[in-house]
């Protein structure tokens, strides 16, 4: 055999006993665009797999409840307005039954259903932001603008009756701040026929799409037990299949009048409590949103709006717990009075931070695309959750 | 295998769905206005910008204690004696000067809470929405219409009265003190 000149290898070759993997640390956000707001999600992950996920709230925290405890009892609700700004109304709605119910108010008839009205015409708003933005999460862009088209509709009734787009500080202790323009009811009666078929067109475009349900069903599920023992809420609760809706378990304002269905998940596309399943209790709600506003507005009654708004509001000394359903869930105000015209305390349980909190709970496992699933699913506005 | 073929025509038949949501809707009319071309009526309620008819305003300063996030700051000057500022519109006499009426729209949250208070009527919003400016200070908006020399001539005046009545309210006191006694012996009176 010739021997080359050429030198024998000094190195042998090694195998490495296993490929070296790390966990890696990555922080989603807060400026990531599919966390609804100013959100940071602390990942761990073992390549696209995560181990962990810890929501780091408080990017945007605005001190509500130590501001509440500075001004006058009034003076809160335009700040309410500011938790769920998607949904100021029902906010507005938590608070006030709250502080009536502290001061053994009785409220005008026609208040009351103007009430109701708005309160569900927002939760309709609500819900549409949620649907799009979702499919906006998902890789629709479509529906995103088609939701706003139908939203807008619904903020320019706000308009009309409350002067507001966004922030209302409509309805108040006693009533509401304005009655209903001329023409108004009709406009709403108007609005629900237009909108009925076009929940029907959503379904077509999103609901039922295939691409659509492959990334969302048997995704990110959550099992009814660790539903409920985190103190998830609303539609991400009723996906899980659990029949929780204060309006008809806890009924407030005038809601046991009225006839309507709670939607519960039930799995058609794969498990209950999947994201699919959230996501389809959501649009399904706004067809039993529209059915509350043509029973309220079938029996408006007339009368003055505002004849029972006091001039001076005394609250009793006393604490009260208050709660009820906004399109995101359980909303709480824990009210304390010491009989003075400012609050003592105003403690929010928020709905979007308790259901946030169950993150950590189903997210080991998923991939990080799936992730964006399911916070999209669970539908939470960071104004809540910081407050 | 049949499975996978199945779920791609799913796919393609129901983006074919949607396609056809799509389709139907380039035969409708936008609904978008092109804005600074196009400007939307708004609704007389709009809640957009502040405005103060300073010849209503009597200087009740229920506005600015209305206020969540204290924007007003109203200053006053009580009017002299033989002084008429006239009455307001819905016939409030005017008693006090308002020497300053400012209202910081930037800090304004347009809530609206300080335009249900007023006895007059005198501040409200407006759907006037373009009021942008370059610079934060001019969000500054100011009603009052005193130039600033009668601004310190008023104060003045106001001063040198206060120190007169110091003087006075001693006896004062006393006056009134006995006026109310003559008054509840006049009740007593009367009742009987
Ligand atoms: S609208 Fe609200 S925030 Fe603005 S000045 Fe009036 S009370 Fe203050
Ligand atoms: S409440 Fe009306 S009258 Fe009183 S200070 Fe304000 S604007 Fe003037």
């Amino acid at each position: 055999m010739k021997k080359s000149n050429i030198p024998e290898s000094q190195f042998e070759l090694q195998v490495p006993e296993s490929l070296k993997t790390e966990e890696m640390t990555i922080s989603m956000g807060p400026q990531h665009p599919s966390t609804h707001g100013v959100l940071q999600v602390i990942l761990k992950t073992d390549g696209e797999i995560i181990n962990s996920a810890k929501p780091q709230i408080g990017y945007l925290h605005r001190c509500f409840e130590k501001h509440a405890e500075n001004i006058t009892w009034h003076q809160v609700i335009p700040f309410t307005d500011r938790l769920d700004y998607i949904a100021s109304m029902n906010n507005n709605l938590g608070y006030v039954i709250g502080i009536e119910r502290m001061m053994n108010l009785e409220v005008n008839e026609r208040a009351e259903h103007l009430r109701v009205v708005v309160s569900e015409l927002n939760r309709i708003a609500s819900h549409l932001i949620a649907l799009g933005t979702y499919g906006l999460d998902i890789g629709a862009f479509t529906p995103f603008l088609y939701v706003f088209r139908d939203r807008e509709k619904i903020l320019d009734l706000f308009e009309e009756i409350s002067g507001a787009r966004l922030l209302y500080n409509y309805i108040w202790v006693g009533g509401v701040a304005y009655d209903a323009p001329e023409g108004w009811r009709e406009k709403v009666l108007e609005f629900c026929d237009y909108f009925e078929p076009k929940i029907k067109e959503y379904n077509d475009i999103l609901t039922y799409n295939k691409i659509f349900i492959e990334r969302t069903a048997n995704v990110g599920v959550i099992p009814a037990e660790v539903g409920i023992s985190y103190g998830v809420s609303g539609p991400s609760l009723r996906g899980s299949g659990v029949n929780f809706d204060l309006r008809k378990d806890d009924p407030y304002s005038i809601y046991d009048r009225f006839d309507f269905n709670v939607v519960v998940g039930k799995g058609e596309m794969g498990t209950v409590g999947d994201t699919w399943d959230r996501y389809w209790v959501r649009v399904d709600e706004m067809v039993e949103s529209v059915k509350i506003i043509r029973q309220a507005l079938e029996n408006l009654p007339e009368g003055d709006a505002k004849e029972t708004v006091p001039r001076n509001i005394k609250v009793p000394a006393g604490e009260y717990y208050m709660r009820t359903e906004t399109p995101r869930g359980e909303l709480g105000f824990y009210i304390i009075s010491d009989g003075s015209k400012m609050p003592n305390r105003v403690k929010v349980r928020s709905p979007a931070f308790c259901n946030l909190s169950v993150l950590q709970a189903i997210a080991p496992g998923v991939m990080i695309a799936d992730l964006v699933a399911i916070i999209g699913s669970l539908d939470i506005v960071l104004g809540e959750v910081d407050r | 295998m049949r499975q996978y073929f199945k779920n791609i025509y799913e796919a393609i038949a129901t983006i074919l769905v949607g396609m056809g949501v799509t389709w139907r809707h380039l035969f409708t009319r936008a609904v978008t206005v092109q804005y600074p071309h196009v400007k939307r009526e708004l609704p007389e309620r709009s809640r957009m910008q502040l405005f103060v008819e300073m010849d209503d305003c009597i200087g009740c300063m229920a506005c600015q204690r209305a206020c969540p996030v204290d924007c007003i700051d109203i200053k006053t000057v009580r009017a002299g004696k033989e002084e008429d500022l006239g009455e307001t519109s819905n016939g409030q006499k005017k008693r006090l000067h308002v020497v300053q009426f400012n209202i910081d729209m930037g800090k304004c949250c347009y809530c609206s809470d300080c335009v249900f208070p007023c006895p007059t009527g005198a501040i409200r919003m407006t759907p006037e929405y373009e009021f942008t400016t370059y610079d934060r200070s001019s969000l500054l908006f100011k009603f009052a219409t005193y130039t600033p020399e009668q601004i310190s001539e008023l104060q003045e005046r106001e001063r040198k009265e206060k120190e007169a009545q110091a003087a006075a309210r001693a006896a004062k006191l006393k006056a009134a003190e006995e006026a109310k006694k003559a008054a509840a012996k006049n009740d007593e009176t009367k009742s009987e």
